[in-house]
């Protein structure tokens, strides 16, 4: 399986680069028939990428430790559930999974562009294929998940495979880890599509709104899996890592969140392009700055360039990907320069109060979090360049830059949707405003009474109000028309108000989920922590919660011997439940590993941890964690993904206008055709 | 009472809260330290948050927190004490001076930069308000035309 493996990465390689070939001699020559041997290509690269897959999971699953790459990331007693997420755990397999997804991508493209976009796929296929090739040829020269253990003999050189491997590292036996890692790559490599589609657009000239109304797609799948990705690591660290926290301003956290920043504001930004034939530079810049950020992302996880608690395979990749980071800047800058004239801006702003200035805004807060972001990432490794000097940016800082920058976001993300296109007049300001201001001077001064004085916390909680009462309101207003003219009830009129216009509507509740996300970020301000020394009958309080030791077990499991402890709760001298926090040892890793114990519940988590035992007395040291709100960030990421897969059904209005630009891109093609 | 009095005791009591308020107890400056300095353990995170289980260079690091704040010292000089000791790589964001100044201000020296640019577009790009009217075919359209145009783009491209 071994070599099956290997054939197939070599011929993805070989596919790769005959479809980048055949695609751009394609569009140069505009010839079908050369286009459709590079169609075949994209799908031989999937197919082979397939295969070299599916190789290796076997490799994993059957454990052939003559594979230097099961060897080192899997063991016999790994559980199933864990064995298949060693495809993506270590730098060669993880570069595989990339090259494979990103062929599964192509290969959608194609199919689902056989018969439309036939002038952009060439040069589509080109660029990808191209992106492919670079993927390919580092799996297969760099990071080869295929090589072989081997003993050098007196009789030679004869393959080895030790009695077990090294395992799995023990953060990693997660189940959100099964779904972290797969959902972020879909996210990274799914920015190649619009890009591409921006690219040969450029290239052949075809940049009038078709391009953008194609890519929205491509774009809303991408962020949206990056988005799920973001939320389930968050998860992930809030679990495994017992610190009880989920977001720590890590390089390899930024690394992810920089092209979501930057693909938000693409997908605003569009809107405007759409809608008035403006800002069509700007809306290439952002496409092409988030594919640079989706690579380097990639690169900073891969490269262990920067040092971080994410960064699980590193290699000395960094100067290829240094080198092909070059080659997408300067290739599509040279391409955007060379075709300026044909992105000129056909329409004019009728007032600075309008929804375009607003979106305008959005994108400069988005490129600001964007560029603070990236600089507070790279920053150490500037310092150590220019001044020899090792410093360390972690939440400190990105706390004090990033908490106004969010804040300001919030308040655009409520303001934005209540202006209007072209021109907002005073009257409709005070109409669209008073209400959702009204009700969040009202929670204000609750927030205020109920002792929420921390100055960004109350402002935080203060634009929630004000977002979802200006979401709600927004529902509310199309709801009452509808009542009004079709005799529907509410809510069939907001079910029927939402299907019509998937893309407005789920576009709110993605913002919905925003801010149900920041009420859960502001709950941090109010999170206790103690922590104590305890055996049988030992009592620790943490506010109003007492925690009394009940018991010690030890056991093992399949790959783990653990330790636990049971803690009877009460919350004011009420029983509430039972806590076991467990120390637990994995044995093929040699490596100690807390597991935490949580009870949640929408208001608060009570979060415990045995962070080991005390050398002298031989107590459990537990630490408690009393954690508010922090239940809404994950509710608010799944509204996010539920309000992307809403925006993502196309709704009526969408189909009625999808028609009418088919029949005119095909009257423009017949026409360019003869 | 008479109202001057009565504002003179709250004063006296907003002032007494606030001082309650500031003042912190050396748990909480411990917890503020160990936010503020990064664990060297080779974890990545800081003090407070080291996954580790019985860290040594935690354990250590806290140790002698513990003894400055036994000593009375404030929070500063123990920051300072930490970097005598092992750097200002230990800090979790870099002091502001010399080459690191330049990561605190750029961020914000980039957003004034992109609200000038924003502002600078919105200008040009309104400038030429005649032309566009020419072009939508002669002299503004009124209210009521424009209400009518935005309802109509609201029902099919928002």
């Amino acid at each position: 399986m071994n070599q099956i493996g290997a054939v197939g990465l070599i011929a993805a390689l070989v596919f790769a680069i005959y479809g980048m070939i055949t695609g751009a001699v394609a569009g140069k020559l505009r010839s079908p028939r050369i286009l459709k041997s590079a169609q075949r290509a994209v799908l031989g690269f999937f197919a082979m990428t397939t295969l070299a897959v599916v190789s290796l999971e076997y490799l994993i699953l059957t454990n052939d430790f003559h594979s230097a790459y099961v060897a080192s990331h899997s063991s016999r007693e790994l559980p199933l559930l864990y064995k298949i997420p060693v495809l993506w755990a270590g730098q060669e397999g993880s570069l595989l999974f990339w090259t494979w997804l990103l062929s599964i991508y192509v290969a959608l493209a194609v199919l689902l562009n056989r018969k439309k976009n036939r002038q952009l796929m060439p040069y589509i296929i080109a660029i990808c294929m191209g992106v492919g090739t670079f993927f390919s040829l580092i799996t297969f020269a760099v990071a080869n998940p295929f090589n072989q253990l081997s003993l050098a003999t007196a009789s030679g050189v004869t393959p080895y495979a030790p009695p077990d491997g090294n395992g799995l590292n023990p953060t990693l036996q997660f189940h959100s880890m099964v779904a972290h890692p797969p959902m972020l790559y879909l996210g990274y490599v799914g920015f190649a599509v619009p890009f591409a589609f921006a690219m040969s657009a450029l290239m052949t000239r075809q940049l009038g709104d078709n391009w953008i109304r194609v890519t929205r797609r491509w774009t809303m799948v991408p962020w949206m899996f990056l988005g799920t990705g973001i939320v389930l690591g968050g998860q992930w660290a809030y679990h495994v890592l017992g610190w009880g926290g989920y977001w720590a301003w890590d390089p390899v956290e930024n690394a992810s969140l920089l092209p979501w920043l930057s693909g938000t504001a693409f997908l605003h930004s569009v809107m405007i392009q759409e809608k008035r034939g403006m800002l069509k530079v700007w809306n290439m810049v952002l496409i092409i700055v988030t594919f640079f950020l989706s690579i380097f992302g990639t690169f900073l996880t891969r490269s262990g360039i920067i040092s971080s608690v994410h960064a699980f395979a590193q290699s000395n990749i960094g100067s290829w990907f240094s080198v092909f980071l070059a080659i997408i800047a300067v290739f599509s800058l040279t391409v955007l320069f060379l075709r300026l004239d044909f992105l000129k801006s056909e329409n004019r702003l009728d007032s600075v109060i309008s929804r375009e200035s607003g979106f305008l805004f959005n994108n400069w807060i988005l490129l600001a979090a964007v560029l603070a972001v990236l600089w507070g990432t790279i920053f150490p490794i500037i310092s150590k360049a220019v001044e020899n000097q090792t410093v360390t940016v972690g939440p400190p800082f990105f706390n004090k830059v990033m908490v106004p920058i969010g804040l300001l976001l919030l308040f655009l993300t409520g303001a934005g949707p209540l202006l209007a296109w072209r021109k907002t007049s005073f009257q409709s300001i005070k109409r669209n405003f008073v209400a959702p201001l009204i009700f969040a001077g009202i929670v204000g001064v609750i927030l205020f009474f109920a002792g929420v004085r921390h100055l960004y916390t109350w402002m935080s909680l203060f634009l929630c109000a004000f977002v979802a009462a200006s979401i709600i309101g927004e529902f509310y207003k199309g709801a009452r028309t509808r009542m009004k003219s079709s005799k529907e009830n509410f809510f069939s009129a907001v079910y029927n108000l939402t299907m019509r216009n998937t893309r407005r509507y789920g576009g709110y509740i993605v913002h919905f989920g925003i801010v149900l996300i920041f009420v859960g970020l502001a709950g941090q301000a109010f999170r206790y922590e103690t922590q104590g020394l305890m055996g049988p009958g030992d009592i620790l309080r943490a506010k109003n919660y007492l925690f009394r030791c009940e018991s010690f077990t030890s056991g093992q499991r399949a790959n783990y011997q653990y330790e636990r402890v049971s803690l009877a709760v009460t919350d004011d001298g009420h029983a509430l439940t039972v806590m076991r926090p467990e120390r637990r040892f994995f044995i093929a890793e040699q490596q100690p590993l807390s597991h935490v114990a949580l009870r949640s519940d929408l208001a608060r988590d009570l979060y415990v941890v045995m962070a080991g035992r005390d050398p002298d007395s031989g107590k459990a040291i537990i630490h408690v964690i009393i954690n508010p709100l922090v239940q809404w960030v994950w509710i608010g990421g799944m509204v996010v993904l539920l309000g992307t897969i809403l925006a993502l059904i196309p709704s009526r209005i969408e189909r009625q206008m999808a028609d009418m630009h088919k029949s005119h891109a095909e009257a423009a093609e017949a026409q360019h055709v003869r | 009472m008479s109202a001057r009095r009565f504002i003179n005791i709250l004063v006296l009591a907003l002032a007494l809260a606030s001082i309650a308020m500031a003042a912190q107890s050396p748990a909480d400056i411990e917890h503020d330290i160990g936010n503020k300095v990064y664990c060297l353990c080779g974890c990545v995170t800081s003090l407070n948050t080291c996954p580790h289980l019985n860290c040594e260079v935690k354990a250590e690091m806290q140790k002698i927190i513990r003894a400055d704040l036994s000593q009375g010292k404030t929070e500063p000089e123990i920051l300072q004490d930490l970097v005598d000791r092992y750097g200002e790589k230990v800090l979790a964001a870099p002091p502001p001076h010399g080459f690191n100044l330049t990561a605190w201000i750029l961020p914000s020296v980039g957003l004034l930069i992109g609200l000038f640019l924003a502002v600078t577009f919105v200008r040009r790009w309104l400038r030429p308000a005649v032309q566009a009217a020419a072009l939508s075919g002669g002299a503004p359209p009124d209210e009521s035309v424009r209400a009518a145009v935005e309802e109509e783009m609201k029902k099919y491209v928002d």
